[in-house]
C-alpha cells in the first residue's frame, strides 16, 4: 500500500452512543467516510445531528462506541500524539489569564519552539487575523467575533497537518464571514494541512470544499456526499454562477431526501 | 487644588466620614464619663486623643510586640498555604487521596483552637512554634478547599485543547489548572490570612513572653489604669489583620491581574 493512496482520515462504520444515567443517545450511526490527505471537507448538516460528536472522534478526544478509524493509517491516538492536529472548537476557548499574543503563543510552547522564532510567527498570524493592534489585550476585552479568531489564529500556529475547525466562523457578520472563507482557503493553500470544517450553512462549505458530507439528524448518519466541482482558487464572485446555486439546489435536495 | 476638584474627589465621602465618626466618639466618651457617670467609662468608650497620646508614648513597644506576633503568623500561614497548596493539587490529582484525606481535614477543624493552643505549647514549649504551628493550622484549612475548587474549576474543552497539543499532565498543570485555580487560592488566602494573626495572638494568651497578645493580656489584668494601653493593642492587633488582608490582595493584583473582579468598566484606567 503506498503512502499516496492512504487516506488521511478514514472512518469506518463509526458509531457512537452517549449513555448518561437514565437516556441514551445515538449521536452518530455507521459513518463510513475517506478523507484525502490535503483535501478540504466539510460536515454539514442541522444542529443535533452529530457534526461536533464526529470531530471529536478524528481528534481523538473521545473514542467511538463502534468502529474505527486510521488516521493516515494509524490510529487517531497516534496522530493526536505526534501533534498532527489544530483544532478550533465550537466556543473560543482562550486562556483568560493570557494575552491575545500569548494564547496564539501556548501550541508553540507546547511544541518547544524557539522564543525568537515563536514571536516571528506569532505577529505573522496576528496580521493574518487582522488582530495586530489587539495582540497586547485579554480575551475579555476583544468582541466574540474577534475571539473566534485569535482561536483561529491558535490553530494555525503549529501547521498541523489536520485542521479541525468546528462552526468557526458562525458567531461572525457576513463581511468577516466571506472575507474569512478566502482567508482560510489562501492559508490552506500555502499550509496544505488537511481540513474538516464543520459548518451549518449550504454556500459557506460550497465555497471552501472539495467535497461535502451531508449529515442527517436523529440518529447522525452521513445522508450523502456532495463533490464541489468549482475551479481553485475560489473567488468571491463564484458564488454568483449558475454552478454554485445549482450546488445549493443539489444539498438542498439530498437534505429533502432525509 | 480648588473647592470643587475636593469637593468631587472620591476620597471626599470616606474623610467625611471618618472625621464624623471621631466627633462622634469622643462626644460619646465625653457623655459617658461626665454626664452618665458610668462606672469605668473609658474602657468602654476611651477618648481617641488619650489613645493617640499612648501611641506616641508606647510606639515601639507596640510595634515590637506586633511584629513578633505578625512574623510568626507569618511565617505560619506560609507554611500552611504551602501544605494546603499541596494537598489540594494531589486531591485533585487522585481521588483516591481526597477521600483519604478530606474527611481528616474537615474533622481537624472542628477542633477548637483555644483547646488546641495549650496542648500545642504544652508539646513544644516555645512560643514561637506554638504560634507558627497555629498559624499554620488555621491557614491549612481554607487555602486547601479554595485551591481544589479552583484547580477544579478548569472548563472541560480548556483540558482538550491541551489534549489537541498532546500536553503531559504536568504541562496541564503548569499551564493550564494553576493559573485557573488562582483566583481560588486567593480567595482562601484573604480568609486565613487575618485568622492566622488572630491565631498568633491566641496562643500568646495562653502565656507566651512576647507578642501584642502578651501586652493585652497584661494590660488588661493591671485594671483601668492601663486601659488605653490595653485598647491600644486591640487597634494594632486589628490594625495586622486588615495589614495581612491588604497584602495578600496586593499581591494577588500583581500575581493575577486578568480576574473579572479587576476588570475596570470604562472610565478610569
Ligand atoms: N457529552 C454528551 N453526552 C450526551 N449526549 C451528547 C453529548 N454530546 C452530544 N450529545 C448528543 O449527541 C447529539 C449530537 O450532538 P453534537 O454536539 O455532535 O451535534 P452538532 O451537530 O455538533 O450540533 P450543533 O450544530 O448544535 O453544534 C445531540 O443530540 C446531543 O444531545
Ligand atoms: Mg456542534
Amino acid at each position: 500500500m503506498s503512502l499516496v493512496n492512504t487516506p488521511e482520515i478514514k472512518l469506518e462504520r463509526v458509531s457512537m452512543l452517549y449513555q448518561t444515567d437514565s437516556t441514551e443517545v445515538l449521536a452518530v450511526q455507521d459513518v463510513t467516510l475517506d478523507i484525502k490527505q490535503g483535501e478540504f471537507v466539510s460536515l454539514l448538516g442541522p444542529s443535533g445531528c452529530g457534526k461536533t460528536t464526529l470531530l471529536r472522534i478524528m481528534a481523538d478526544l473521545i473514542q467511538p462506541t463502534n468502529g474505527e478509524i486510521k488516521v493516515a493509517g494509524e490510529s487517531a491516538r497516534a496522530a493526536r500524539l505526534a501533534q498532527k492536529y489544530g483544532i478550533v472548537f465550537q466556543s473560543p476557548v482562550l486562556y483568560d489569564w493570557r494575552k491575545v499574543k500569548q494564547n496564539i503563543n501556548l501550541p508553540l510552547e507546547m511544541i518547544g519552539m524557539k522564543k525568537s522564532e515563536r514571536e516571528d510567527r506569532v505577529n505573522a498570524l496576528l496580521e493574518l487575523v487582522g488582530l495586530e493592534d489587539f495582540k497586547e489585550k485579554y480575551p475579555w476585552q476583544l468582541s466574540g467575533g474577534m475571539q473566534q479568531r485569535v482561536a483561529i489564529a491558535r490553530a494555525l500556529a503549529m501547521e498541523p497537518e489536520i485542521l479541525l475547525m468546528d462552526e468557526p466562523f458562525s458567531a461572525l457578520d457576513e463581511f468577516t464571514r466571506e472575507h474569512l472563507n478566502e482567508e482560510l482557503l489562501s492559508i490552506w493553500s500555502k499550509v496544505g494541512s488537511t481540513v474538516v470544517f464543520v459548518t451549518h450553512s449550504i454556500s459557506e462549505s460550497i465555497f471552501l470544499s472539495d467535497r461535502v458530507f451531508v449529515l442527517s439528524p436523529h440518529p447522525g448518519r452521513l445522508s450523502s456526499v456532495v463533490d464541489i466541482t468549482l475551479p481553485r482558487p475560489r473567488t468571491q464572485e463564484m458564488r454568483n454562477s449558475p454552478e454554485f446555486f445549482q450546488l445549493i439546489a443539489d444539498i438542498r435536495d439530498s437534505f429533502e431526501g432525509v | 487644588m480648588n473647592v470643587q476638584n475636593v469637593l468631587s474627589s472620591r476620597y471626599f465621602p470616606v474623610v467625611v466620614w471618618v472625621f464624623g465618626l471621631l466627633v462622634v466618639w469622643e462626644f460619646s466618651s465625653w457623655f459617658l464619663l461626665h454626664v452618665v457617670e458610668a462606672s469605668m467609662a473609658q474602657s468602654k468608650i476611651p477618648y481617641i486623643h488619650e489613645l493617640v497620646y499612648t501611641f506616641t508614648q508606647y510606639g515601639y513597644t507596640l510595634f515590637v510586640e506586633g511584629k513578633a506576633t505578625f512574623s510568626n503568623a507569618a511565617i505560619g500561614f506560609l507554611l500552611g498555604a504551602t501544605l494546603g497548596g499541596l494537598l489540594a493539587v494531589l486531591m485533585s490529582i487522585s481521588k483516591w487521596i481526597e477521600q483519604l484525606t478530606f474527611p481528616y481535614a474537615i474533622a481537624s477543624q472542628m477542633i477548637p483552637i483555644l483547646g488546641l493552643a495549650p496542648i500545642v505549647y504544652g508539646i513544644f514549649r516555645d512560643e514561637q512554634i506554638a504560634r507558627i504551628l497555629i498559624a499554620g493550622y488555621i491557614t491549612f484549612f481554607p487555602v486547601a478547599l479554595n485551591m481544589l475548587r479552583g484547580l477544579r474549576s478548569v472548563d472541560p474543552t480548556a483540558v482538550e485543547l491541551m489534549y489537541s497539543f498532546a500536553a503531559k499532565p504536568w504541562m496541564i498543570y503548569w499551564k493550564l489548572r494553576f493559573p485557573a485555580a488562582l483566583p481560588g487560592l486567593f480567595s482562601g488566602l484573604k480568609i486565613a490570612a487575618p485568622l492566622a494573626v488572630t491565631g498568633a495572638i491566641l496562643v500568646e494568651l495562653m502565656g507566651a513572653q512576647n507578642g501584642i497578645g502578651v501586652l493585652m493580656l497584661r494590660n488588661l489584668y493591671y485594671g483601668p489604669s492601663h486601659n488605653y494601653m490595653f485598647w491600644s493593642t486591640v487597634i494594632v492587633g486589628a490594625f495586622l489583620g486588615v495589614v495581612s488582608y491588604l497584602l495578600i490582595s496586593l499581591i494577588e493584583r500583581i500575581v493575577a491581574p486578568w480576574q473579572p473582579d479587576f476588570r475596570s468598566s470604562g472610565g478610569d484606567d
